[in-house]
C-alpha cells in the first residue's frame, strides 16, 4: 500500500497537484464548505426522526427537502478529496485516521440510506426507540467523520505509535 | 512589525501555554471548529436560500429562519470559542497574517449586514413572509451573508497554509499573503 502511495506521489499528475501550490488550500475549502451541506442535512433528516425538528410533517417532505443537496455535496466532497488524495498519496496512506474516516464514510452513507427505510412513510411525531437510537448513533458517526479528517494532518499526535506509517 | 501589548499577553497566557505544550489539544479544537463553521453555514445557508426563493419555499421565512438561527448561534459561539483557542497559541503570527486579517473584517461584515437586514428589510417580512418572491433588498442580504461566509470559510483555510510559509500566488486567484 505504502509503495503504491509513494509511486502515486511520483507520478505527473501528483507532481502537478503539489506543485500547484494554492490548489490544496482551494480544495480544502471547498470540502469544507460541502461539509457544512452534508453535516447540516444529516443533522435535520436525524432532528426529525427525534422529532425535534419539523415534527408535524411527514418524514419523507425532510427527507426530499435535503437528501438532493446532501447527495451533490458528498458527490462534491468526494471529487475534492480524489484530488487531495492524488496529491498527497502518502501523507494519506499512512494515517491511521484517514483509513478510519474512509471506513466511516462507507458506514455514515449507509446508514444515512437505512435510517431513510427506517423512517420512511412515517409521519408521527415520535418514531419508535430503535429508530431514534439509530439516527444518533448516525449522527455520531458523521460527527466523528469531521474529527478523523482534522486528525489526518495530526496523525502521529493523535494516534501515537498507531500511526500506520514515518513519512518517507 | 512591532507586536501589541494585548496580542503579547495572548501569546504569554497560560491557556496559550497549554495549547502549545498538548499534542491533541490543537487537532481537537480544529476538528470541533470545523464542525462549528460546519453549523453556521449549513444553518446561514438554508436561511439565505429561502430569501433567495431557492429552496424551502414551501414554508414562511420566519419559521424557517426561528428553526435555525438558534442552532447558528449557538455554533457561532462555539466557533469563536475554539478560534480563540487555535488563535492563542500562536497570536503573534496571527495578529501579522493578511488572510486572519481579512477573515476578521469579513466577520465584520456579515455581522454589519445581518443588523441591517433585521433593522431595515426585515420590518417588511409580514408583507412576503409566506411568499417565494421575496424584495430585492432581501435577497441582496441573502447573496451578501452566503458570498461573506463562503470567503470566510476560504480566508480561515488560507490561514493555515500562509501562517507558517509563504508560497506565490497565481495572479488568478485574490487573495493576498503576507511575504
Amino acid at each position: 500500500m505504502f509503495e503504491l502511495a509513494r509511486q502515486l506521489g511520483t507520478s505527473g499528475l501528483s507532481q502537478a497537484i503539489q506543485s500547484t501550490l494554492w490548489l490544496t488550500p482551494l480544495l480544502q475549502a471547498i470540502h469544507i464548505l460541502m461539509i457544512g451541506i452534508v453535516f447540516i442535512s444529516v443533522l435535520m433528516v436525524v432532528l426529525r426522526i427525534l422529532g425535534r425538528y419539523r415534527a408535524d410533517d411527514p418524514f419523507t417532505a425532510i427527507w426530499l427537502r435535503f437528501a438532493p443537496w446532501m447527495w451533490w455535496a458528498l458527490a462534491v466532497m468526494a471529487a475534492t478529496g480524489l484530488v487531495l488524495i492524488i496529491g498527497e498519496p502518502l501523507r494519506e496512506a499512512s494515517a491511521l485516521s484517514f483509513w478510519l474516516k474512509m471506513a466511516l464514510i462507507l458506514v455514515g452513507v449507509l446508514s444515512v440510506l437505512g435510517l431513510r427505510r427506517a423512517a420512511a412513510g412515517f409521519t408521527g411525531t415520535s418514531m419508535p426507540f430503535g429508530t431514534r437510537l439509530a439516527a444518533t448513533v448516525v449522527l455520531v458517526v458523521w460527527i466523528a467523520i469531521i474529527y478523523l479528517g482534522r486528525s489526518i494532518a495530526y496523525d502521529a499526535e493523535i494516534w501515537g505509535s498507531w500511526s500506520l506509517g514515518v513519512y518517507a | 512589525m512591532s507586536t501589541p501589548a494585548f496580542v503579547q499577553a495572548l501569546y504569554d497566557s497560560g491557556i496559550a501555554v497549554w495549547m502549545r505544550d498538548s499534542l491533541k489539544a490543537m487537532p481537537l479544537i480544529e476538528a470541533t471548529h470545523v464542525l462549528a463553521i460546519a453549523t453556521v453555514f449549513g444553518t446561514i445557508l438554508i436561511v439565505d436560500l429561502r430569501l433567495l426563493g431557492v429552496a424551502g419555499t414551501g414554508r414562511p421565512y420566519s419559521v424557517v429562519a426561528r428553526e435555525m438561527l438558534g442552532k447558528t448561534w449557538t455554533a457561532f459561539v462555539l466557533a469563536v470559542i475554539t478560534g480563540a483557542l487555535m488563535v492563542a497559541p500562536n497570536a503573534i503570527t496571527y495578529y501579522g497574517n493578511t488572510a486572519f486579517r481579512l477573515k476578521l473584517l469579513a466577520l465584520v461584515l456579515a455581522g454589519l449586514n445581518m443588523v441591517i437586514f433585521q433593522l431595515l428589510t426585515a420590518r417588511t417580512m409580514p408583507t412576503w413572509d409566506t411568499s417565494a418572491k421575496t424584495p430585492t433588498a432581501a435577497r441582496t442580504a441573502a447573496i451578501i451573508s452566503l458570498v461573506l461566509w463562503t470567503a470566510i470559510i476560504f480566508l480561515g483555510r488560507w490561514i493555515g497554509f500562509t501562517k507558517g510559509y509563504d508560497f506565490s500566488v497565481p495572479e488568478d486567484v485574490q487573495f493576498e499573503f503576507p511575504q
